[in-house]
């Protein structure tokens, strides 16, 4: 994590060269936009199963920060790993969601 | 997104943008930046489509009130739905891969099932669906 004052100190002046197509900036938006879709499965989760959404909200924290990492210059921003773990997280979540669709107590519903 | 579907070129279409980003003696094995975010950022809509489908899942299993006589019928639907979830996230990543191999040899973008999976199995959970519905209305 990078301090945003002092990259902004070396941005030139047009943003088409520091930044061609705002390619970065979208992606970090991208990666923004998942972590609130974590954060959305958590905040379910926490109101019946606090000891399942509470790790789900950590996970969207840690995704929001990941975007945010600084790319290596010329490695053309291969980021294995961070998407190996957006695999790893959104499979363990289904697990999870598996389990108490399946194995959770009868839930009765949400009378509207 | 970005021009992704068309041919992905080692040297970036305006080349005065880019040196900076690649430098001139790596531009030629190095991909252009920005196919590969469009590629990251396809990714990750893939992933939020799979935690839109676990969500429905879940929504599905928690919330729904049971149906009258079929009481299978809500993990019916919200199984396929969260394995479909599960699934895509795996393709996902494994498509990924693919174009990110295929960005750095300069090659033409490989063809793609996943839509196809996903309207399909969306498609048979929707049907599957209306039929417990209509199911669950006929046994009365």
């Amino acid at each position: 994590v990078s301090d945003p004052r002092q990259r902004r100190r070396e941005i030139p002046e047009d943003i088409e060269v520091a930044d061609p197509g705002l390619a970065r900036e979208r992606t970090r938006l991208a990666w923004t936009r998942s972590s609130i879709s974590f954060a959305a499965i958590g905040v379910v989760l926490l109101k019946d199963r606090p000891v399942i959404g509470a790790p789900v909200l950590i996970l969207s924290a840690v995704v929001w920060s990941i975007g945010r990492w600084r790319r290596a210059p010329g490695r053309g921003g291969v980021a294995r790993k961070r998407i190996l773990f957006v695999t790893v997280c959104v499979t363990t979540v289904a697990i999870g969601a598996l389990i108490i669709a399946l194995a959770g107590p009868p839930s009765h519903g949400l009378r509207l | 997104m970005i021009a992704l579907g068309s041919r992905p070129r080692k040297e970036p279409p305006t080349s005065s943008a880019d040196e900076g980003q690649n430098g001139n003696e790596s531009a030629s094995t190095e991909p252009d930046v920005r196919f590969t975010l469009a590629n990251e950022r396809t990714f990750l809509a893939w992933s939020r489509t799979s935690l839109a489908l676990i969500a429905a899942g879940l929504a599905i299993a928690q919330l729904l009130p049971p149906f009258p006589r079929v009481p299978w019928g809500r993990s019916v639907i919200a199984t396929p739905l969260i394995v479909l979830g599960a699934a895509l996230s795996g393709l996902s990543y494994v498509e990924w891969r693919r174009n990110q191999r295929t960005i750095r040899l300069g090659e033409p973008m490989p063809h793609t099932h996943l839509p196809r999976v996903l309207a399909l199995t969306v498609s048979v959970i929707a049907l599957l669906a209306a039929a417990v519905d209509l199911y669950s209305k006929a046994s009365r």
